[in-house]
């Protein structure tokens, strides 16, 4: 059943090569808009979601956000890095902003921060991504210590020094933990 | 080469691509990754770990969604600027009836402040007068009081005088040049004092260019005891110069200020102790 929707799916969805779609963007044209939404929406708002936890705001803001992509897309330079990481940075602060502003601490009856990312995944496991390798295979690799950390960071919106504070660890055990988080994930993707 | 490691190795790149840097930090860490290609390259690697991980943890937003983005980010676009001006609108226009409104306030505020400014200014002006007024006849007032006072102590003075039991009044009497004048000279022999009372003086008027002088006969001669003028409202004791025996007093019209020796054909009353 999941199948058969992600088929259908795929019939309609665009993909382009990265230089491609900057080219697309650059110029306005509308098929890069399709693709930039098709290639990267769910990662993009796999991070929303975990930091807002509220299907409804992530998905405004999901909207925001591409809105900005597309107007600002020339302060985007590939010199600097990749597209994917000027767009996560991009969501991870506009969702930061909405949840410390009044009206959402106001509003949102928020669940417990500590099983956040667990929780998403528990709820929405059917839209995790089938592309990808297992998930559970990656959990096994990282090691929890260093997936916590790497959940608060980039998932999560907290900044290294939050982090830090928060889990009770030195700020040098946070930075050598979240390297080798990352190097775990390297060679996993690899 | 080394340092370049320990570079990578201290994790600043991880939070380089995770946006955790100062605009500093990120400054710098994009000048040394231009430098160093190890640089760029574990940038690189890092971005891609990391967009895996992002892709693995990927949510799919709902199927309307796409739409929805697609639709706003083109042709939508324009409506909402417009209805966002609009917005401005309202609150501008709402916000200028408020200024309407103050400023008829203020006016209304200016008219009856200076209508009450006119009439406290005629009342001040009002009350000035009269200030004046009473501080004129206050004036009076006092130069009155001031002019009694004097009088009560020349009269005192002269009382003093005519009560000492130490004084001599001698009443000199008029000579064929002037039959009805006569004075009176109190003599103090004790203290020298030689006192005329201005009041009780019966003398024509001199003129300016004259003026009576006393004189004391001591053993047939005369001494100067001063001149003095005959005015209508003189007053009180005058005093002139100081002896201390004399059998006569007797005075002479002479030029004005005086003369050494008497005149003795303008001699006008005379009387002896």
């Amino acid at each position: 059943m999941q199948i058969s929707t992600k088929d259908q799916l795929s019939k309609k969805k665009i993909t382009l090569s990265e230089t491609d779609l900057i080219q697309a963007l650059r110029q306005k044209d509308k098929i890069g808009a399709e693709a930039l939404y098709d290639m990267y929406s769910s990662s993009l708002y796999g991070i929303i979601y975990r930091i807002v936890q509220h299907e409804e705001i992530a998905e405004d803001l999901l909207q925001e956000a591409f809105l900005k992509i597309w107007n600002s897309f020339n302060s985007f330079d590939p010199a600097k890095g990749r597209l994917f990481t000027w767009m996560a940075n991009l969501v991870r602060n506009l969702s930061i902003d909405k949840i410390r502003s009044k009206d959402f601490r106001n509003n949102s009856k928020n669940q417990d921060i500590e099983n956040t990312v667990n929780f998403i995944d528990e709820q929405r496991s059917t839209a995790i991504n089938p592309d990808t390798l297992g998930v559970k295979d990656l959990v096994d690799k990282l090691k929890p210590d260093q997936k916590s950390i790497l959940d608060l960071v980039y998932f999560r919106g907290y900044t290294h020094v939050e982090a830090a504070e928060e889990l009770g660890i030195p700020l040098g055990t946070v930075k050598t933990r979240l390297r080798m988080a990352i190097i775990t994930l390297r060679k996993f993707f690899n | 080469m080394e340092e370049i490691t320990k570079y990578i190795e201290s994790g600043i790149l991880e939070l380089y691509v995770m946006g955790d840097l100062t605009p500093a930090e990120r400054a710098e860490v994009e000048e040394m990754s231009a430098k160093h290609p190890e640089i760029k390259s574990e940038i690189a690697s890092i971005e891609v770990g990391l967009e895996n991980y992002a892709k693995t943890y990927a949510v799919n937003p709902s199927d309307a969604l796409r739409s929805k983005v697609l639709n706003q980010i083109s042709p939508q676009n324009k409506t909402e600027t417009v209805q966002e001006t609009k917005v401005v609108e309202i609150s501008q226009s709402g916000s200028s009836l408020f200024y309407k409104y103050a400023f008829a306030a203020s006016l209304a505020l200016l008219v009856m402040s200076i209508a009450a400014l006119f009439v406290l200014n005629n009342k001040l002006q009002e009350s000035n007068q009269q200030l004046a007024v009473l501080q004129s006849s206050n004036q009076q007032f006092s130069n009155r009081v001031n002019y009694m006072t004097e009088q009560l102590d020349k009269n005192k003075e002269a009382l003093a005088i005519l009560h000492n039991p130490e004084v001599k009044m001698v009443k000199l009497a008029g000579t064929k040049n002037a039959p009805k004048a006569s004075m009176m000279v109190a003599f103090n022999p004790v203290k020298n004092e030689v006192m005329i009372d201005m009041k009780m003086m019966q003398m024509p008027e001199n003129d300016d260019q004259h003026q009576y002088q006393l004189w004391a006969l001591v053993d047939g001669k005369p001494v100067d005891l001063g001149v003095f003028d005959k005015q209508d409202n003189e007053d009180g004791m005058k005093k002139m110069k100081t002896i201390s025996y004399a059998q006569a007093f007797a005075v002479t019209l002479e030029p004005k200020g005086g003369s050494v020796n008497p005149t003795m054909e303008q001699m006008m009353v005379m009387g002896a102790i």
